[in-house]
């Protein structure tokens, strides 16, 4: 179970012009007033919801909506200016897949490397290691230097690594789509068998047809705040409609 | 409490800790011909070349001791800090894109960059052996409270690396500040020339540097041969846990702020 109360993330979108020793020493002989002129950008605010064990969630809006961030917080990766995030269970994030990989190491390495950062033990990734690599269809890589890989075949593999978990709660963020087109049918299996597992999903798509396939309910986001929440069905129909206009 | 919580989470993060460290070694020396051999070869070569230039260049001498050994103990002890301290303040930094996307406990990078440069040291202890046996230093008893001058150096570069690293995030300027910094703060310390060389009025201030009580530590042992007073015993740990929990309480306030930086 996830509970999302009352989250508001604010950015300044003006941070960096504030660190460098140049305009620091300018910014000392400023007035205070034009000081204080930073540029924020609440890229959510006031977000509740709710979500109960074992269901599935998509998340649709536009590019900017705040989607990504929202799944961030939830993850732990990032704290929320204000409000705050219980979850109950493990959980496992996939945002922006193989972000822990080292492209000078092997396939091989990389597993091991990949999956204590998701926070796996040695005894646990060895003993699904023949799991990830059939998954992956990479055996015939495995000692190669992941540079030399394709982006598809690290994305491959970092999709293998990251699903070998049965988590409590999985947090997915456009990830659906890589590989050819044979991995990804395999990887919306994957994802269908750990729902029927009893997964808690949240799911981030700007494939409204995945989204009415996998998910009970719909999330739709606009500027940072939720504009409707509902049936996939139906919240999708109002989405196309209002992006066509 | 945290202390409690700080080892649960070293136990959980435990692998990754090592597969972090394993890491830097692989990549560090995979694509070299000798590999694991330059961490031996690279210290006693560039310590050479530094003795070769002091002792026959400069003519710089410490009386009753042996000038090799004098050199070699005390910029073994300074090489660790510094390049320690140097990939501990980038460690945070380069880590960015993990930081955005997973959550870990961000104190792991700057740990795992002293631990790896502390197997590195550790390896270089064995040419300093070396040379103070060709040299005929004579071993004493005392050589086994050595370790606690090394965990005084380990735990305040780890201090200093929090410190760093935090501070790097919010200035990048400091990746060029701290190089200077540490070509002076190498000529400050009292590795090449003996801290008698300095006049008594000064002194004192060469004393508030703590990597001169660590390297202090370890020449009264191997080269005088004798106990360090407790006095230097209690200034090593002091200054190690003082900046330590300066590292700690910096790292902390500011570690939620760090990913508005990426």
């Amino acid at each position: 179970m996830i509970k999302i109360n009352n989250v508001s993330m604010r950015f300044n979108l003006g941070i960096e012009k504030n660190f460098s020793l140049k305009l620091f020493f300018i910014n000392l002989f400023k007035l205070k007033k034009e000081k204080k002129e930073k540029k924020e950008f609440w890229a959510l605010k006031d977000v509740n919801i709710e979500v109960q064990k074992g269901e599935v969630v998509g998340f649709i809006g536009s590019n900017g909506a705040g989607k990504s961030t929202l799944l961030k917080v939830v993850a732990g990766v990032m704290k929320p200016t204000k409000g705050s995030v219980e979850r109950y269970g493990n959980i496992c994030p996939m945002i922006e897949l193989g972000a822990g990989f080292d492209m000078d190491l092997t396939a091989r390495e990389n597993i091991y490397l990949n999956g204590a950062i998701l926070g796996y033990s040695k005894e646990f990734i060895t003993e699904k290691f023949d799991e990830i690599v059939e998954f992956s269809e990479l055996r015939d890589f495995l000692d190669v230097p992941v540079r030399n890989f394709s982006s598809g075949m690290v994305a491959r593999l970092a999709f293998s690594v990251a699903t070998i978990v049965d988590p409590e709660i999985l947090i997915v963020d456009e990830i659906l789509s890589v590989g050819d087109i044979a991995f990804q049918q395999k990887s919306e299996n994957k994802m269908r068998s750990m729902i029927e597992g009893g997964t808690t999903v949240l799911f981030v798509s700007h494939s409204l047809a995945q989204i009415e396939n996998l998910c009970d309910r719909v999330v739709w986001l606009e500027n940072g705040t939720v504009k409707k929440i509902g049936e996939p069905k139906q919240i999708c129909e109002e989405y196309k409609q209002y992006v066509m206009n | 409490m945290f202390i409690k919580s700080v080892y649960s989470s070293l136990q959980k993060y435990r692998f990754l800790l090592h597969q972090l460290i394993s890491r830097d070694f692989k990549v560090k020396y995979k694509r070299s011909v000798l590999g694991v051999l330059w961490s031996l070869l690279y210290p006693i070569l560039t310590m050479t070349v530094m003795a070769l230039v002091f002792s026959n260049v400069f003519k710089f001498s410490t009386p009753g001791v042996n000038y090799l050994v004098y050199l070699l103990t005390g910029l073994v002890m300074f090489n660790y800090f510094s390049e320690a301290s140097n990939l501990s303040m980038s460690s945070v930094v380069a880590n960015f894109a993990l930081i955005n996307k997973i959550y870990i406990p961000k104190y792991i990078f700057p740990l795992s960059k002293c631990l790896f440069v502390g197997i590195n040291f550790l390896l270089t202890l064995i040419p300093l052996y070396a040379i103070i046996l060709i040299t005929g230093t004579p071993l004493n008893i005392y050589h086994i409270f050595l370790p606690y001058a090394f965990i005084c150096l380990f735990i305040f570069t780890f201090g200093m690396g929090l410190i760093l690293s935090a501070v790097s995030v919010f200035l990048r300027d400091m990746f060029y500040i701290y190089g200077i910094v540490m070509t002076l703060w190498m000529y400050l310390t009292p590795i090449m020339y003996d801290i008698n060389l300095i006049s008594v009025t000064y002194q004192k201030f060469f004393k508030l540097n703590p990597l001169y009580h660590y390297i202090n530590f370890a020449r009264r042992i191997i080269l005088y041969g004798e106990m360090p007073s407790p006095f230097t015993f209690a200034v090593c740990a002091l200054s190690a846990i003082g900046t330590l929990l300066i590292g700690v309480i910096v790292f902390k306030k500011n570690q939620d702020k760090f990913i508005y930086y990426v």
